[in-house]
């Protein structure tokens, strides 16, 4: 295939037709760099599951996927996992910090080690991810309501600063640096809790058909799930007692509410149940499925006291719970009639909107058996 | 500056891909790979972070309004997409850096200097145009040829397309004259004909709209299409309920209450 590649010294085949000694690499997409040739960099079409091999029946596009697979790979879900663990440690810090005796002090610092720790992991699981890592600080050039992941960034940039603060002066109780990181710790506590959750609406603002309609139910999901992180990472600590019964008491409350709001999700996702099938099968209902089990049975080890299997459980299902919730939702986007159904069910922007005329006209009208007319007739 | 935009004819369309090829040689691109699907003519077959005109061929066994065809009962239909440049776009509101613009002619553009990379917009598209070129980084769309405009000149596709299924120009003129192409289809019997997106509540409106013969989902469009910011005001208002309850529960554990 060397008669379709470039003749330029520097561009052999990157399938742009242009040579350096005549052309100029100007237009807009000039600048694309392109390391992998014959089409490769490019993300190709996934093959579709119910690939039609023609359009007859008219209800997809030759089963190929009406929307894009998330880029996100695995660092994505686990940053879900541990910066829901470090805020929500935060959170018992906070309360500890604040309305605890001396007795709890032990907690106190663990979870500020642990919130630290968990902020410095998240911002480098981020970074880890982008396209291009080095230009992490353009998220911080604007503030952009409108996207929470903007906000999310801004939100990781403070709980990351009062957390290390925090942390540092862990073992400071009096002076000027005591209070200063109390002060912190509290501080860390108050964004901690958003930051536990608000991955849920960043998922949910998104096109992805089970995201999008499970989007009031996944933020309270992922906080619950956050207290199940951080109370599992904190019983396979050691603490003394009283430390003890505060994390399990944490525990257990949180994982009742995962396993409520989880059930609560599949009942506002399956209104339409092609959205919420990846839920149900393959490999992301399997782990959705081994999420609830972990979860269940870390509770039963927590209720009977066995702090470090309720902990390893704990830990292995809110790791299952973000990985099968990401996944999941890619299955979704690759099934174009998950987005049509929903969108047919007038859960599109139907349920803001009203119904959009174009949906009313031009579907409504099933076509018509025509009756063939000669030329020039 | 005006509001610049496509009207998309689909009635006119008869699949040559000189849009497709003009797009790429105009911007640049690269190549997608060169291979054989086997589904009717269309190669392509989405738009992507170096495709941005791409032609859907679509098989149908029926007949099109008062057309006559040699095959009988049958019709084919092309549709050449491309990024809708949505009054109220999902790619620019999800953007966390602002790398996603919109421009003085209301088109949204990427800067590739400040994109970072994150994926959100491919996500936040409701029409999966916007794509992540893996070994580039960033992410890439239709820039409605923002550089052409520029120097008074009509975007490539639509330069190049031989039967002006592709109308470039001022979107408030565009849109009379593709509502009287849709009555002049309904007069001369091909009832089908509607606007898809010149009125589209979920984006309030695409800057490309399209003239369609079929439901939306045929060519691959959705039926509904949202801009997800608009829906999710539902989930803030809830992650701020379970904040409540997470600082209660935190409270009750150290407690004991």
């Amino acid at each position: 295939m060397k008669w379709h590649l470039s003749p330029g010294r520097n561009r052999d085949g990157d399938g742009r037709n242009i040579d350096e000694s005549l052309g100029v690499l100007a237009g807009e997409g000039a600048h694309q760099d392109v390391r992998e040739t014959a089409g490769k960099g490019a993300r190709p079409v996934p093959e579709p599951k119910e690939r039609a091999e023609s359009t007859a029946d008219r209800d997809s596009y030759y089963g190929l996927p009406m929307l894009k697979e998330p880029v996100w790979k695995w660092p994505i879900p686990t940053y879900f996992y541990v910066g829901g663990l470090a805020g929500a440690s935060a959170a018992l810090g906070m309360a500890a910090g604040r309305f605890g005796g001396p007795e709890l002090r032990p907690l106190c610092e663990r979870t500020r080690i642990i919130a630290a720790g968990g902020a410095v992991a998240s911002s480098a699981l981020l970074i880890w991810d982008l396209g291009r890592p080095s230009r992490f600080l353009n998220m911080m050039r604007v503030f952009r309501p409108t996207s929470p992941m903007n906000v999310g960034t801004w939100l990781l940039g403070a709980f990351g600063g009062f957390s290390t603060i925090a942390a540092l002066l862990r073992q400071k109780r009096t002076g000027l640096l005591g209070p200063i990181g109390d002060a912190a710790a509290f501080a860390a506590g108050v964004a901690g809790i958003p930051l536990a959750g608000y991955t849920g609406v960043l998922l949910s603002n998104t096109s992805v058909p089970l995201w999008q309609g499970a989007r009031t139910t996944l933020p309270p999901l992922f906080m619950a799930s956050a207290v199940t992180s951080a109370a599992s990472a904190l019983d396979l600590c050691t603490l003394p007692p009283a430390a003890q019964r505060a994390v399990r008491r944490y525990g257990i409350a949180g994982k009742i509410a995962e396993i409520a709001i989880a059930r609560m999700l599949e009942r506002e996702a399956g209104v339409v149940p092609r959205v919420i099938a990846p839920l149900h099968e393959g490999v992301s209902g399997s782990l959705w499925k081994a999420a609830k089990i972990c979860v269940v049975a870390s509770l039963a080890a927590g209720v009977l006291r066995q702090r470090r299997l309720a902990g390893w459980l704990g830990t292995v299902g809110s790791l299952a719970l973000r990985f099968a919730m990401v996944k999941a939702g890619t299955a979704s986007t690759l099934d174009p009639r998950a987005s049509f159904e929903q969108q047919r069910a007038r859960l599109g922007a139907a349920e803001v909107t009203g119904p959009a005329p174009e949906l009313e006209q031009g579907t409504a009208v099933p076509a018509p058996e025509r009756v063939l007319v000669p030329a020039g007739a | 500056m005006s509001k610049k935009g496509f009207f998309t004819d689909t009635t006119l369309c008869i699949g040559c891909k000189a849009c497709e090829v003009a797009c790429k040689q105009w911007n640049q691109l690269p190549d997608d790979g060169f291979k054989f699907t086997g589904l009717s003519y269309d190669n392509s077959e989405h738009l992507g972070s170096s495709t941005w005109r791409h032609v859907a061929f679509v098989e149908r066994p029926m007949a099109l309004g008062m057309q006559v065809s040699g095959a009988g009962n049958f019709s084919w239909l092309m549709m050449s997409d491309v990024c809708k440049h949505c009054a109220r776009a999902g790619c620019l509101e999800s953007c966390p850096t602002g790398a996603l613009v919109r421009t003085e002619y209301d088109s949204v553009y990427v800067q590739p200097d400040v994109c970072n990379g994150c994926g959100y917009c491919v996500s936040a598209c409701p029409f999966g145009v916007i794509d992540r070129r893996e070994d580039d980084g960033r992410a890439w769309k239709c820039t409605l040829c923002y550089d052409r405009l520029k120097a008074d000149m009509t975007p490539a596709c639509a330069k190049h397309c031989p039967t002006a299924s592709i109308q470039f120009g001022d979107l408030v003129e565009l849109r009379v004259r593709a509502q009287q192409r849709v009555e002049e289809l309904h007069r001369r019997g091909t009832t089908e004909a509607y606007l898809y997106g010149a009125d589209q509540p979920g984006t309030e409106g695409l800057n490309a709209f399209f003239l369609l013969v079929d439901k939306p989902e045929a060519y691959n469009l959705p039926p509904d299409p949202v801009v997800p910011t608009r829906k999710v005001r539902r989930s803030w208002v809830s992650l701020a309920g379970a904040a409540v309850a997470m600082a209660a529960l935190a409270v009750a554990a150290v407690t004991g209450v």
